[in-house]
This record gives C-alpha cells, sequence and structure tokens, in this order.
C-alpha cells in the first residue's frame, strides 16, 4: 500500500516537474526551447548512474555474505538503470538535434560515457540472463558490476580529456552553449525534476526488488520441491513440511 | 629434512585429544536447474578410512566428490572435513584434500614431467626437490620411460596414469577419486588397487566411486551406496549414512523470513 | 618462503606453463598473429587507397587489431585449461588464487606484447608510418596497454570460458570496459609518432597505468570467485 502512494506520488511530482519544466520556466536564451529536454534529461543520467553503482556496491555485498537478498538488489538496481540510462540517451539524442544539428556526436564527454555506460549496463544482463545456476549467476554478475564500476571513473577522465585536449571543437560554438534566461528558476526545475525521478527511481526499485523476492522465493520452493519430489520418487520419508510457504 | 617419498602420512586438523571425522556432512543437497543431483544425504566418515561408493549412473556419486573436493558448493546442508568448516574454510580443506576427477584435466602440450612438475609446485615442493618426487611418481605409475614425450601422444590409459602419478605429488590427508580404473587395462587396474592399499596404510582417508564394485569393495573398509541422490546402503565400519533431511532452513544462501 | 615469494613461484610457474603450451600449439598463438595482421590489410581495403587517410588513422587502426587479437589471445589461454578440463584441477590447487591469477595476467601480457610487436611494423609499412624516432614511447605505450588488456582480460576469460556463447560473451563484456584503454592508447600513440606538440603524452601514458593498476587490483581480488564454478 506505502508503495502504490509512492508510486502515485512519484508520478505527480515527475507531472508536475514537467509543466513546470514546460510551460513555467522562460525558454534558453540560446538553445531556445529545445534546452527543456535537458530537465529529464539529466535526473535520468544521474539515476542512470545511481542505479549502477548501488549494483557494483551490492554485488560487493553478495560476495562477501552470500545472501541472495543483496544479488536481487544488485539484479533490480541493473535493470532500473538500464532503463534510466536509455532514457537519458533518447533524451540526449534528441537535445542534441535541434541544438547541434545532429543526433550524435563525439565531442560531448556526457554522451559518450552514457553510451558506454548502457553498454555495460545491457552486458551485465545479458551475462545474467546467459547463467541458470542462481549461486554462479550472482557470483559471475558481481563480478562483472564490481570490475565495470572500477572503469567508469576511468572513463569519465579518459573521454573529457578526448575532447579537452582536441584543438577546434566544433562542437563547442559559444552561441549554443547553455544560456539560462532566469537562473533560479532554471535550477529550480532542474532540482524539482530530479526529486521528482528520484521518486520514481524508488518505486521502481522497491517493486523490481519485490519482484525478484518473489521470483526468489518461488524458485526455492520449486527448488525444495524437486528435492522433496526426488525423495518422495526413492520413497525415502521426508519430515519437512511439505506446504508452499506463503 | 624435507621428505620426498610419495606417501606421507596425514596430518591431524589440530585436535590434540580427539580425532575428527574425514568427513562430517548434513542435510547435503545440490541442484543442477531442474534436476537434484543429492537430495538430502547426511554422512560420517572416520579418518583413515577407505570407502567404496557405489550406484548406477546419476546416482549423485560424481556430485558427491566434487562437493567433497570443494570444486563445488552444495545447493543445501554443511560439510566439514578433517573437521574444517568446508564452505567457509575451502582454501584450508583443498590443501588437505586431492580428487581424481573422470576427465583427467592435463595440458596437452607439455610432457607428462612437465605436467607432473607443475603440479608438484602447485603442491608446495620446493624447487629442488620437485625433480625427485616427480621421478618417483612417475616410476610409480611405470611412466618413466615415456616422461618426456607429450602428453597428447598418449592413450587414454597412460594419461590416466599421468593422473594418478600427479596425485601422488600431493601430500594429502584425504584422496577421492572418481572412476579411477576407468580407461585401465588389467595392469593399470592393478596399480590403482595397489595405490589404494598404499593410502590405506599410511591413514590417508580414501573416497573411491567406481563401478568395479568387486574390486573396490574389497579393498575397503566401508561401502556407501547412492541411489537416486540418496543413500541406499551403508555397510562396514568407521562410517554413518543416511538420507535424513532436517529443514529447509539448512540452506546457506537463503533469503531472510517476509518483512 | 615468504608469501610474496611463494605466490610469485607459483605465478611465473603458471606463466611459464601457459607461455610453454602457447610455444607447443604453435598453430593457435601464430593464427592469431597472422588473423590481427589481416584486420590491418582488410582496414586498407576499408579506407583506402588514399595513403594519407590510413596514415592519420593508423593509431587507430592497430589498436583496434591489437584489441581484436587480443580477444583471442585471452580467451585461448583460458581455454587451453577448459580443453580437457584442467581448469578444475587448476581451481583445486592450494595455492593462492591472486597468484594464479598474476600468472595467467603475465602470461597474457607477453603474449599481446607479442602481438604488438608484430603489429607495430606491419602498421609502419602498410601505413606508411615512420616510426624512426619515435620507437621508445611506442614501446612503452604498446607496454601499457598490453598489460591493462591483459590484466581485465583475464579475469573476464575466466569468467566466460565455462559459459554459453562465451565467443561472443568475452568481447560483449570486454570491448565497453577497454574504451578507456583504447582511446587512450590511441591517443597516446598519435601523440608519439607526431612528436608530441601538446605534450599530451605523458598524461595519456598516466591514464594507461592508472587502468592498469585498478585492473590488476581488481581482478586479482575477484579471480578467486571467478574460479568457483
Amino acid at each position: 500500500m506505502k508503495t502504490r502512494i509512492l508510486g502515485i506520488v512519484g508520478l505527480l511530482a515527475v507531472i508536475g516537474a514537467s509543466v513546470f519544466g514546460l510551460f513555467v520556466v522562460p525558454a534558453d536564451l540560446n538553445q531556445g526551447d529545445a534546452q527543456r529536454i535537458m530537465y529529464p534529461h539529466v535526473a535520468s543520467a544521474w539515476l542512470g548512474e545511481l542505479s549502477f553503482g548501488l549494483t557494483a556496491l551490492a554485488g560487493i555485498g553478495y560476495l562477501w555474505r552470500r545472501d541472495l537478498r543483496l544479488d536481487a538488489v544488485a539484479h533490480a538496481a541493473a535493470e532500473v538503470g538500464v532503463l534510466f540510462t536509455a532514457f537519458a540517451i533518447w533524451g540526449g539524442m534528441m537535445w542534441g538535434r535541434p541544438v547541434w544539428g545532429v543526433f550524435w556526436q563525439w565531442e560531448d564527454p556526457r554522451l559518450a560515457t552514457t553510451a558506454l555506460l548502457l553498454a555495460l549496463g545491457i552486458g551485465y544482463l545479458l551475462l545474467r540472463r546467459l547463467t541458470d545456476d542462481p549461486a554462479r549467476r550472482a557470483t559471475r554478475a558481481a563480478v562483472v558490476g564490481v570490475i565495470a564500476a572500477l572503469d567508469i571513473p576511468i572513463i569519465h577522465f579518459s573521454v573529457i580529456w578526448w575532447r579537452g585536449l582536441h584543438q577546434g571543437a566544433t562542437f563547442g560554438d559559444p552561441a549554443k552553449i547553455l544560456h539560462p534566461s532566469a537562473p533560479g528558476l532554471f535550477v529550480i526545475a532542474l532540482m524539482g525534476m530530479l526529486s521528482a525521478f528520484t521518486i520514481v527511481w524508488c518505486y521502481l526499485m522497491i517493486r523490481r526488488y519485490q519482484l525478484a523476492r518473489l521470483d526468489w522465493q518461488m524458485e526455492e520452493h520449486g527448488r525444495l520441491g524437486r528435492i522433496s519430489a526426488a525423495r518422495r520418487a526413492a520413497s525415502v520419508p521426508s519430515p519437512a513440511a511439505e506446504e508452499p510457504a506463503r | 629434512m624435507p621428505q620426498t617419498t610419495i606417501y606421507v602420512a596425514p596430518r591431524l586438523a589440530g585436535m590434540q585429544d580427539t580425532i575428527p571425522p574425514a568427513v562430517a556432512a548434513e542435510d547435503l543437497a545440490r541442484l543442477f536447474g531442474r534436476s537434484a543431483a543429492l537430495a538430502g544425504i547426511s554422512l560420517e566418515i572416520e579418518m583413515g578410512r577407505t570407502v567404496a561408493l557405489l550406484g548406477p549412473n546419476g546416482a549423485g556419486k560424481t556430485t558427491l566428490l566434487r562437493i567433497l573436493a570443494t570444486a563445488i558448493r552444495p545447493s543445501f546442508g554443511t560439510l566439514a572435513i578433517d573437521g574444517l568448516d568446508a564452505l567457509r574454510y575451502d582454501d584450508a580443506v583443498r590443501s588437505r584434500v586431492v580428487y581424481l576427477p573422470h576427465v583427467t584435466g592435463l595440458y596437452d602440450d607439455l610432457t607428462a614431467e612437465e605436467n607432473l612438475r607443475f603440479a608438484a609446485t602447485m603442491y608446495g615442493w620446493s624447487a629442488p626437490e620437485v625433480g625427485d618426487i616427480v621421478r618417483a611418481a612417475l616410476d610409480e605409475v611405470g611412466l618413466l620411460p615415456v616422461a618426456t614425450d607429450r602428453v597428447r601422444t598418449f592413450s587414454a590409459g597412460m594419461r590416466k596414469r599421468v593422473a594418478l602419478a600427479r596425485l601422488l605429488t600431493a601430500r594429502p590427508s584425504m584422496v577421492l577419486l572418481d572412476e579411477p580404473h576407468a580407461a585401465l587395462d588389467g595392469d593399470g587396474m592393478a596399480l590403482v588397487d595397489r595405490l589404494l592399499g598404499r593410502w590405506h596404510e599410511v591413514g590417508i582417508t580414501v573416497i573411491v566411486a567406481s563401478h568395479q564394485a568387486d574390486r573396490v569393495v574389497g579393498l575397503a573398509d566401508a561401502t556407501l551406496r547412492l541411489d537416486g541422490g540418496l543413500v541406499a546402503e551403508v555397510t562396514g565400519s568407521g562410517i554413518r549414512a543416511d538420507s535424513s533431511w532436517a529443514a529447509p532452513a539448512a540452506a546457506p544462501a537463503a533469503f531472510g523470513s517476509d518483512r | 618462503m615468504s608469501r610474496f615469494s611463494q605466490g610469485a613461484t607459483i605465478a611465473l610457474t603458471i606463466a611459464r606453463k601457459d607461455a610453454l603450451s602457447e610455444l607447443r600449439g604453435r598453430q593457435a598463438s601464430g593464427s592469431t598473429l597472422f588473423f590481427a595482421a589481416l584486420v590491418l590489410l582488410l582496414f586498407g581495403f576499408a579506407l583506402g587507397p588514399d595513403t594519407r587517410r590510413l596514415t592519420d588513422a593508423a593509431p587507430g587502426l592497430l589498436w583496434l587489431a591489437i584489441v581484436f587479437g587480443g580477444l583471442l589471445t585471452v580467451a585461448r589461454l583460458h581455454q587451453l585449461e577448459a580443453d580437457d578440463g584442467a581448469l578444475e584441477q587448476l581451481a583445486l590447487y592450494p595455492v593462492d588464487r591472486r597468484a594464479i591469477y598474476l600468472g595467467k595476467a603475465l602470461a597474457g601480457t607477453i603474449a599481446m606484447l607479442v602481438l604488438g610487436a608484430i603489429l607495430l611494423p606491419v602498421v609502419a609499412i602498410l601505413y606508411a608510418i615512420p616510426i624512426g624516432a619515435a620507437w621508445l614511447p611506442l614501446v612503452i605505450t604498446v607496454a601499457l596497454g598490453a598489460i591493462g588488456f591483459a590484466a581485465v582480460g583475464t579475469a573476464y576469460a575466466g569468467l566466460t570460458v565455462r559459459m554459453r556463447a562465451r565467443e561472443v560473451m568475452l568481447p560483449l563484456l570486454m570491448l565497453p570496459i577497454v574504451a578507456p584503454l583504447l582511446l587512450s592508447a590511441v591517443k597516446a600513440t598519435a601523440a608519439a609518432l607526431g612528436g608530441d606538440p601538446f605534450g599530451e603524452m605523458g598524461a595519456w601514458l598516466q591514464l594507461l597505468a592508472a587502468f592498469d593498476i585498478v585492473m590488476l587490483v581488481a581482478g586479482a581480488a575477484t579471480y578467486g570467485f571467478v574460479l568457483e564454478d
């Protein structure tokens, strides 16, 4: 019940922040209305990074404690992270087209980093899909998650230096740089959207985790059930409770 | 002076008065996808015993051996080897246990001698000792003449002998064998029997799974017959086994209760 | 023997064994080198015939070839374990698994250094690159790149060798991870060849070194989990 309230609040918050960003905040002086997509785009990117960070930490936690709950958190965070990161890239492309004239360009460090982040996240999810045994899957995913997380700062620096040391950036046209006409409202819009998205993020994480836990409980019951079935087939008494756990 | 013989009496796990059992397992179970290879086994084996592990294909013999070797973790249950918690201190257990699986696990492009030198170094022999121990092991299995030939050129029987020689370069307190007689001719099988006898003499615990029931039962203190992942029959001395299954809560990696 | 020297012995023993296996299984390692050279040739057909364009692109093409060859190389070093079930035996020796990792990473590094050493002259010839005075910074760049690639490649190859669809899983996981290594190595190579006009080569080499250290530490820390079945 509480989660549902959270979801509704999140939805309302996103709607509210969107209305604010679309109609209340004045348009950017340089980029015009196209700039408005920045609010959800930045919020999305932020939360995507946060999610993947959580994936890595939960993975480390699993390797330490072997508690599959932590693995479920990692899995949920990775899925939510891919969702937000993909949306961030889409937003980035939608923003880029009117401002730069192209959907993609390589001099923007954020876009390149986010693309790699998405690739890492998808790779993580594919790795999980291709492993059946739960313990093996959790271990492999945790290793990949940790190494990927350690790579992020290096990616970050390398891509920024890539652009910075390159003379004659063609997309750094000063006439196109962000120039909010009402900086106060601009910040409020950004923070508002970020908060709204964060609420939605929490909602999605909780729901996804609950789903994973249900999945696990079913799987666990299935596993114990298979053991009981094997025992019954050999007609050995199994004193364990046969009723499914609710 | 470090001993460079290939049969060494086992080191005890530190307890002065009580000797822990070589194997103490409870509610061992292991799932592979949909099937339960082991469906709940509790087991206690005295140190120094030779146990014949019997049963049809798919009974769980290999799975049990692999769990004892710490090659895989059980899905449920607890395990102690020589008194050590095998799930927490698997590295300590690995220094006491050697395992010969069905596949020989050799490096084809290396010679028999090089394979053994590698293993001996891994088992902790120092550089000057390695040569002696490898030679002794090769001699014991009768492969000294082909020591410098590449394993790629060996027959299945010869590869098995190299794998057996590799066992001899370790200093274990427990030896696990999965179908050691497979691929061997009469001489080879006699070699395995001889090794089983020598290990028993020096007090090394041996668990050997074999389809050659008659051969191993004669050499063993006890037999453990599995069927369908459960204990079907246990005879002999120094062993206790049954298919009790206490409670699902014995799962080592499980979710907490509903919150 | 101190634990450190014990570990070093183990690592060197493993590296030696891998190197021996590689040298003797001549066809496999030779094929990889030939494949990488072929890739460079094919790039010529893809981007030519204007040699100037190829010369400009040369650092990138070189490192792409090294990456593709590298994927095959690190995969093979674990495949030789999996072939006869030797990986399980390796995981069961009573040794520190970090030492096993370092041994395999060392073998991987050496294999990739050989790869780089062969490809440098090939690139120089095919794309008209004057290596000349820049040979030392180029060698350093190749060395740092090789270490980094082998460091993360060893961990991922061990992870994927027993997986379904392992031929695609290894590249799929590796390529995003080595993107910063690729970009830094290409920048450093270009700087070295161009006489380093902006003085940026040092920064790129430092980034490469940072990548190497981070991946070596991460690989060593996680290899024990990688070897678990």
